[in-house]
């Protein structure tokens, strides 16, 4: 099932698209998010930031940029 | 020999750099940014290094100013070699720049850092092996100790005489994406990871960063934070400097004074009163302000914010506060400024540099000024409400904070716009390293000695002319009726709070001689903390945000003082 990484739950999941201009997946890319990335959700604050482990390291991402980033669920 | 230090944010770069360097940089500004660049003399194995700090970056492209100005750097090629420093704990994140910078064909050397930590967490790398494949000579050091430069130094003399440029084993693509495949396959042949339980720090990452329990310990810091931050300053000022200033410096300056005859140029140098906060003498005010008024909580600041910078801190309160800040029109590193500024304006405001937008940096301009009073004007209030029960000074207080809230949801609307949102690595926590922080406590203070004091004695010295040639008196006669009609306050009142930004929370106390009713005190701690900021953050806002912005934020806050503290006095007027 396809799911915005700010509803999904915390876990293992895989990105399958970003709804997003050229500057949004390169900032993306640039930590290693892209489309097909494997990372895994820690937490979400209620309404706020989602926090993803990402190649080995911890990343917050806005709710707004988490609503746009599609994934699937691993 | 010109080196530039390149890396993503948070590998441990500024560490490497002090060892290289031995802690004797300057930083400058990159021309036509807010951006501050580190550079630093370094010698190794005879050869006179000149090393370049560039600031962190994740990509060559990015779009951030950090970024952009690193990027900069880097293409002009106005260097001999690139140190590229690699963190352990994440070599896969940190290849992409890497393989970015073996496409610009500069020579260049990878230093692996925190190894140490990465060994601890079962991280092992096979460094030969990443030499062969990426041709780059690989060093793993441990910056914080020092652990691993002999061996640096031992190689340089022949690497820098080769100057090689690097000779990948394999094609590097253009796209990013392509990128990281490659980089996934380097990662799985030459790291091996072992599960470890987690240790200690880690599990504090946990609990700091988990909501329920992320929010009552932010609290719990920032609160003991500015414990701290009081306690260190008013010892500065109380113990040290004020004593200073009155025994040693005063007496000098009266006996200055003496020789010269009454008349213009005497008004103009030690202007119509001589004593510090009292009149605006170049000499004795333009110093007290600056040294000894705001250098010490400038100073014990950059103390507490430099140590949590260093453990790692700051950028888990900026996910908390993120929810809360784009409601205001920031995100959460906005807020950080905001926070900053309930210790001491200043700090805040140089702060405001790692807002990316002029709208952002307006929002938080404006937002520091009416949302708090800063560190001695809560004092200030605290004592001279003090013999009234407590809950009116809360009542001020709060507010103080409503009407803040208040302005910046009005702000949000009408400035266009939409505060950018939140993305960011959240590094691991570190113990600080002594001599770092130093060091930083050392740039950051000298960079507010030479940016902002020279802008606080000319403003000093400008008003001082503005007082001679009767501009103040005659702006305190405007504002004299405004006060007894408006916010019904005594019109001698109005005196000492349009000379109150020279030094508010003074002007809050100098309120005492006259015998004000508990209203009337209310009313003027609140008009006083809202109508202006103080000179010196006046001066280093125009500074740093320039005449427009600062005009912008000042007759906002202006404006929004006089409105609240008339609905102030009124709302009292029924309840008290």
């Amino acid at each position: 099932m396809e799911i915005s990484l700010s509803k999904a739950t915390e876990g293992k999941f895989k990105v399958s698209k970003i709804n997003g201009g050229e500057n949004l997946l390169k900032k993306l890319s640039s930590l290693g998010i892209y489309e097909g990335t494997e990372a895994e959700k820690i937490l979400s604050y209620h309404h706020g930031p989602v926090v993803i482990k990402v190649l080995n390291s911890q990343v917050a991402i806005g709710r707004g940029m988490a609503e746009k980033i599609i994934v699937k669920k691993l | 020999m010109k080196i530039i230090l390149v890396g993503n944010p948070n590998v441990g770069k500024s560490v490497v750099f002090s060892y290289l360097t031995g802690y004797t940089a300057i930083s400058s500004n990159y021309p036509g940014t807010t951006v501050d660049i580190l550079k630093g003399k370094a010698n190794l194995c005879g050869y006179d290094c000149e090393v370049v700090d560039v600031p962190g970056c994740y990509n060559l492209e990015g779009e951030n100013i950090a970024e952009k100005v690193a990027g900069e750097i880097i293409k002009e090629k106005n260097y001999d070699f690139i140190f590229n420093v690699v963190d352990a704990n994440n070599i896969e994140r940190n290849l992409l720049l890497t393989l970015q910078l073996i496409k610009i064909g500069k020579p260049m050397i990878l230093l692996l850092t925190k190894t140490d930590i990465a060994k601890n967490k079962g991280i092992e790398i096979n460094y030969k092996m990443l030499e062969e494949i990426s041709g780059i000579k690989v060093f793993p050091v441990v910056a914080t100790a020092g652990i691993g430069f002999d061996h640096l130094e031992k190689e340089i003399k022949e690497i820098f005489e080769k100057s090689e440029i690097a000779n990948p084993k394999f094609e590097i693509p253009q796209d990013d994406i392509e990128k990281w495949k490659i980089i996934g396959e380097i990662t799985s042949k030459v790291q091996k990871i072992t599960h470890k339980h987690p240790s200690f720090l880690e599990k504090i990452e946990l609990i700091t960063t988990t909501p329920i329990t992320a929010i009552p310990f932010a609290l719990i810091v920032i609160a003991t934070s500015f414990g701290i931050i009081r306690f260190i300053g008013e010892s500065l000022i109380n113990y040290i400097l004020d004593p200073l200033f009155n025994s040693y410096y005063m007496p000098l300056i009266e006996k200055l004074a003496s020789h010269f005859q009454d008349g213009l140029f005497k008004q103009i140098i030690f202007s119509a009163n001589i004593a510090p906060l009292e009149g605006f003498s170049v000499l004795t005010t333009g110093l007290y302000v600056p040294f000894v008024v705001v250098l010490p909580y400038v100073f014990s600041f950059y103390i507490v914010l430099s140590l949590l910078e260093d453990i790692g801190y700051l950028p888990r309160l900026a996910v908390i506060l993120d929810r809360v800040s784009h409601k205001i029109g920031l995100h959460g590193y906005g807020s950080i400024p905001l926070i900053m500024g309930l210790g001491c304006k200043v700090p805040g405001i140089f702060s405001l540099r790692i807002l990316e937008s002029k709208r952002e940096k307006m929002i938080a301009a404006s937002l520091m000024f009416l949302i708090s009073p800063c560190m001695p004007q809560t004092a200030m209030i605290f004592s001279i409400l003090s013999k009234y029960p407590l809950i009116y000074t809360i009542i001020v207080l709060l507010y103080i904070f409503f009407v803040g809230i208040i302005a910046s949801f009005f702000l949000n609307k009408v400035i266009k716009g939409e505060a950018n949102d939140l993305f960011m690595e959240i590094p691991s926590y570190h113990k600080p390293v002594f001599k770092n922080l130093i060091f930083k406590l050392k740039i950051r203070t000298r960079e507010f000695l030479l940016d902002a004091i020279p802008f606080v004695i000319g403003g000093i010295f400008l008003i001082n002319l503005l007082d001679i040639f009767s501009v103040l008196n005659f702006i305190s006669k405007f504002f004299g009726p405004i006060f007894s009609k408006v916010f019904s306050l005594p019109v001698e009142t109005s005196t000492i709070v349009m000379l109150g930004f020279l030094k508010k929370d003074v002007a809050i106390t100098l309120l005492t001689p006259f015998n004000l009713s508990l209203k009337d005190l209310m009313v003027s701690c609140f008009f006083l903390v809202a109508y202006m900021p103080c000179l010196a953050s006046i001066f280093v806002l125009f500074r740093e945000l320039g005449k427009k912005i600062t005009f912008y934020v000042l007759g906002f806050n202006l404006l929004v003082a006089m409105i609240f503290t008339f609905l102030f006095s009124l709302i009292l007027e029924i309840f008290i």
